[in-house]
């Protein structure tokens, strides 16, 4: 009797041991799921930067022109930009995943990676 | 040894074995282990229609994904370069050609070229001439004037109206002349040309779609500068979600309406605040009204839902250049046709059945 109570226990220690495990594993998998700002110029990766720390970035493109990306209070955004339109300026500031801020003349886009997500899929402009 | 000790080893082994095939899901969840996880990915392209173009689908893996999207991108591209008033493309005859051969000759086009020409005709008769894809001549006007005020704002210039009105004379629908046996088209009148920008983009979302339907995918969302046609509901079979966005920039609210579609339903806005110019502090933008030969400014936006992209992006023109009076009464005559009017100061209006589809 006592073996058994032994042998119960354990097998207990270990079922449970293995359910802390696997639900771990699946936790850390989110978690590693953290908010960027990725920044691409004509299709090519620029730079990602993490949105919870403010910071601003001038993102120079090879013929002079610029557009700068500001990262405050978790949100990313364009706060300067060369180009004529100033579309990407006045777009509002994003930060839930898939969002993006297009300048389309110089083919510059912000996106944002992971976190959390909205519930829309798409937007008119 | 006892018998009843090795009884139980046994046991207790075997419910490790069990729980553990439970947990991992292959003795209870069908197979689900094996089948990889749907995950959702959106692809951002910017050479295309001189916009931004989005396509959100469903995939297992990036490269599946991507699979999907070159399809769609290869056909956009195809309507692209056929569509194009203003390039020249190799071994191609568009729009361009047709216009650099008004008064000329006749044209051999593409046959989506003729169809898009023959939708535009259909959508012509349709709204009395307020989607008039003839009105290049008039248009191109407003367009030289508004390039030179985007990159000169101190500068800024109205067109005259003698001007307008003298490039109005050459925007007759009729000089248009398809010849669907010989495939050609022609421009009767040398000073005409075609513009199909209210026309153009949201028949070519279409037509893709289709061709995306045919192929047999499934939970797509494309959005065409703003032409968004949907193809079935997410995959885990909720509708797809569109945002309508706030015409006022300045406000917090980043969205004026959310909208669920429907499979097959398509939604697009016009509205003045995205392409537009000021002059002395007044903001003109790049929709004309045919009938004042200047550009409509009664509404903020206007957003309209329906079952065909061409014909939404051709109502959205229109109504922007109508009365709020005069187009309730043509959309709430209009089956599968619903629209929302944005005022300047945020007022919204809405037709008959739009709110059946927004997000409450």
């Amino acid at each position: 009797m006592k073996r058994n109570d032994v042998i119960l226990i354990i097998v207990i220690l270990v079922l449970t041991f293995g359910f802390v495990i696997a639900s771990g594993y699946r936790q850390s998998r989110r978690a590693v799921d953290h908010a960027m700002a990725v920044v691409t110029v004509d299709g090519e990766e620029y730079g990602r930067y993490p949105l919870d720390e403010d910071r601003t970035e001038r993102i120079e493109l090879d013929n002079g022109a610029y557009n700068v990306l500001t990262i405050a209070g978790g949100e990313a955004s364009v706060s300067e930009a060369s180009c004529r339109d100033q579309i990407c300026v006045h777009h509002f500031h994003i930060h839930y995943a898939g969002d993006t801020i297009v300048c389309l003349p110089n083919k510059v886009v912000v996106e944002i990676v992971g976190g959390e997500a909205d519930d829309v899929d798409a937007a008119t402009h | 040894m006892n018998k009843t000790k090795v009884t139980s080893v046994v046991i207790i082994v075997l419910l490790i074995v069990l729980i553990l095939l439970a947990q991992s899901g292959r003795l209870f969840g069908n197979g689900r282990e094996s089948e990889p996880e749907m995950q959702h990915y959106t692809a951002t392209f910017l050479d295309i229609f001189d916009t931004r173009t989005e396509i959100v689908g469903f995939a297992t893996s990036e490269e599946e994904f991507r699979k999907q999207a070159d399809v769609v991108k290869e056909r956009l591209v195809y309507y692209n370069n056929l569509y194009d008033i203003y390039n020249d493309y190799e071994g191609v005859n568009n729009i361009k050609t047709i216009n650099d051969n008004a008064g000329i000759a006749p044209v051999e086009v593409d046959e989506e070229i003729i169809n898009l020409l023959k939708f535009s005709k259909e959508m012509y008769d349709l709204t009395d001439g307020r989607v008039n894809i003839a009105m290049g001549s008039v248009l191109s006007i407003w367009h030289e004037h508004r390039e030179y005020g985007s990159e000169n704002p101190e500068r800024a210039t109205l067109p005259e109206l003698s001007e307008l009105e003298a490039a109005n004379a050459h925007t007759n629908i009729d000089d248009l002349i398809i010849d669907e046996e010989a495939h050609t088209v022609y421009l009767a009148d040398p000073e005409m040309s075609l513009d199909v920008g209210s026309t153009g983009k949201g028949y070519a979302c279409q037509r893709v779609m289709d061709y995306c339907r045919e192929q047999g995918m499934d939970h797509l969302l494309l959005s065409l500068g703003g032409n968004i046609s949907g193809i079935g509901t997410r995959y885990d079979g909720s509708s797809f979600r569109v945002a309508i966005q706030n015409p006022d920039l300045d406000s917090e609210e980043e969205y004026i309406e959310k909208v669920d579609l429907e499979d097959g339903q398509c939604v697009v806005s016009s509205g003045d605040y995205q392409r537009y110019y000021v002059v002395d502090g007044k903001v003109y933008c790049h929709i004309i009204n045919p009938d004042t030969l200047f550009p409509a400014d009664t509404f903020a936006a206007v957003s309209i839902i329906t079952k065909d992209s061409g014909k939404a992006d051709a109502l959205s023109t229109a109504l922007y250049n109508m009365s709020l009076e005069e187009g309730m009464e043509f959309v709430n005559a209009q089956p599968d046709v619903e629209a929302m009017w944005v005022f300047h100061d945020g007022k919204k209006v809405y037709s008959d059945h739009f709110e059946e589809s927004t997000v409450k």
